[in-house]
């Protein structure tokens, strides 16, 4: 039954109307191919620049992108398809489940990872501009392409991340969609510090920083923590936009210190009653 | 222009934002010295908070004491001394109360234990972006049962505001292109910008949709004062300051061409300094050197910050005091919201 399928299979696709290729019809894919790719350049280039214009909405503005890569992409493979055969529909449909098949079995991979961005671009766990954490990797996106994700870690390395995980692991966005960012900032203080007084100090550095943002629905918070040795000082605040996280958190943490010596507000000390010897292991 | 029916010798005085000084003064006339009526009046720069101040001041000079600040308050004998006045209180500018730097809220928070502790009523002035901003931080309009804001004017009350300030009549001239002499389709060239820094000149085909003059559809031609000042109110986005400072600058007295109205383009582009700065000298409306270096300093450079924000026409200096240029006034407001600075 299963052979009967197959040998009809192959006589479909013997009688596909192949064209003889000929330096024409090379030229056409060829030119299919570069002009797909112009256009999915030239496309990202202006939706990128508009987003960089839209300031806050930037992010809106770029998730556009993967989708049209999507549909001139599988637009210049239809293109390219029709110019070798000019099949019929029937003939066609009969063709992309061999295509399929054929995918499925020596380039799965791949071809998963197609089927991932396909399911990125429209489900948007994360989008271009978005700080992601997945597979180990934290860093912005800075394209979402139809095999991979590219992104851009604080330290400036470009990591390509196989659509496919989007499937398998856990992805976390840290600001799903948004210009602003929760930025937390931590402060260690000694535990003989006066609390309120550091409290107060943070709160200050967080609400009066160039970077801020905040409003009804992006508060700030400033939380105690007692450790048996010092204290912990936490800021929870939104970042004006999420390229500023870590000078967000420097700037904050800077004039924070400064203004917490100026108080006699000193770091954690090592606890008295600890040899030095244990100090050093 | 409708009849005036009091005639031109018993032609009624202009009060501009009558509206909001007879809520004001509703509120002084109904305070009984119990419970909290204090009152926030709220607006951009150069809205005119102190044509309002003023006209309060001139109603109730026997109930009203007034407390202006100019500089940033540094002590809390400014706020006391509040405690040996008249029952009700005009305290003008309160946006130099808080300093946006660590520690910068004492006075702010003295003043707010003082009117919530006080029987007086309090009228307050605030700049509208240091308010947004204190609202976000220290939430101070629940201190404020009443906020009024200063709107933003249309064309024909800035008209009227603008011409009350002068006596004899106005020529008003269209030097500008009659669009009536214009073909219906014409050609522009739509300047494209490529990657890396190029740019190409397309030629566009342009309907010109204002081609038939107005005497030629059968209509009646535009009034060149209401064109005027639809311009004027359109560049100035309904900002009384904005308006007049561009009719003072456009009015060769006793003309006004419509095509010496200037209308600026709008691009900046700052680094995070230079916006923050920026953002003080807005929020403050108008502030000294030494406050903007109490705020900002040493963190910023103030005065090459100052000085890349003066050459680029967005900040002005008059008489030590630095503010915001007047006519790129509402540029810099979309760009500081554009970059969440101003919120």
């Amino acid at each position: 039954m299963v052979l009967t399928t197959l040998n009809e299979t192959e006589g479909i696709v013997a009688e596909l109307p192949f064209r003889e290729f000929d330096p024409g019809m090379i030229l056409q894919i060829v030119y299919i191919i570069v002009l797909a790719y112009i256009l999915v350049m030239v496309l990202s280039f202006v939706f990128r620049k508009i987003g960089d214009m839209a300031g806050s909405h930037r992010i809106t503005a770029t998730m556009l992108i993967p989708l049209l890569k999507i549909v001139i992409y599988a637009s210049a493979i239809y293109f390219i398809v029709a110019t070798v055969l000019q099949p019929s529909l029937s003939q066609l449909i009969a063709f992309s489940g061999l295509f399929g098949a054929a995918l499925g079995f020596g380039l799965k991979d791949i071809f998963a990872d197609i089927i991932g961005g396909i399911v990125i671009a429209f489900e948007r766990p994360y989008q271009i501009g978005d700080k992601i954490s997945v597979l180990g990797t934290y860093g912005e996106v800075k394209d979402i392409g139809l095999r991979s994700t590219r992104v851009i870690t604080p330290d400036d390395s470009s990591v390509s991340i196989p659509n496919f995980s989007v499937f398998n692991e856990a992805t976390a966005s840290a600001n799903a969609g948004k210009t602003e960012m929760m930025v937390v900032i931590d402060l260690f203080v000694d535990a003989e510090s006066d609390a309120g007084a550091a409290m107060d100090i943070l709160r200050d550095a967080v609400v009066t920083s160039k970077y801020v943002y905040i409003s009804p629905s992006r508060p700030y918070t400033i939380l105690l923590e007692d450790f048996p040795f010092y204290k912990r000082i936490r800021a929870k605040a939104y970042v004006n936009d999420l390229r500023s996280e870590f000078e967000f958190r420097s700037e904050v943490t800077r004039r924070a210190w400064i203004a917490l010596q100026r108080e006699g507000i000193q770091p954690p000390r090592f606890p008295a009653h600890i040899p030095e010897a244990s100090h050093n292991k | 222009m409708e009849d005036d029916p009091a005639g031109p010798d018993e032609k009624e005085e202009f009060v501009l934002y009558a509206e909001e000084i007879n809520r004001i003064q509703e509120a002084i006339d109904s305070f009984t010295g119990e419970g909290f009526s204090h009152i926030a009046l709220i607006g951009e720069p150069f809205a005119g908070q102190n044509l309002i101040m003023g006209e309060i001041r001139e109603k109730n000079p026997d109930t009203v004491s007034y407390i202006p600040f100019f500089n940033v308050v540094k002590g809390k004998e400014a706020i006391t001394s509040t405690y040996g006045t008249k029952e009700i209180v005009l305290m003008d500018r309160c946006h130099f109360l808080a300093l946006r730097r660590i520690g910068g809220f004492a006075m702010l928070d003295a003043f707010l234990d003082m009117i919530s502790m006080s029987d007086k009523m309090f009228i307050t002035s605030w700049n509208s972006f240091t308010w947004s901003y204190l609202q976000a931080v220290k939430g101070i309009d629940k201190f404020f049962p009443v906020v009024i804001e200063v709107p933003k004017l249309d064309s024909k009350t800035l008209m009227e505001a603008v011409l009350s300030h002068y006596e004899g009549d106005i020529t008003f001239i269209d030097d500008t292109e009659q669009p009536g002499e214009q073909p219906l389709v014409t050609t522009k060239t739509v300047r494209l910008n490529l990657p890396f820094g190029h740019s190409l000149d397309i030629p566009w085909p342009w309907l010109n949709m204002t081609s038939r003059s107005p005497e030629k559809q059968g209509e009646a031609m535009p009034d060149i004062q209401k064109v005027v000042f639809d311009k004027i109110t359109r560049i100035a986005e309904g900002n009384y300051g904005v308006g007049l400072r561009i009719w003072e600058q456009s009015l060769d007295y006793p003309e006004i061409k419509l095509s010496k109205i200037p209308e600026p383009p709008c691009a900046i582009d700052l680094d995070i300094n230079e916006a923050f700065l920026l953002n003080i000298v807005l929020s403050m409306e108008s502030i000294s050197f030494t406050d903007l270096a109490e705020i900002a300093s040493p963190e910023i450079d103030i005065e090459q910050t100052l000085y890349r924000l003066t050459s680029r026409g967005l900040v002005e200096q008059e008489k030590g005091y630095y503010r915001v240029n007047p006519e790129t006034i509402n540029c810099v407001i979309s760009y500081l919201k554009r970059i969440r600075m101003v919120w």
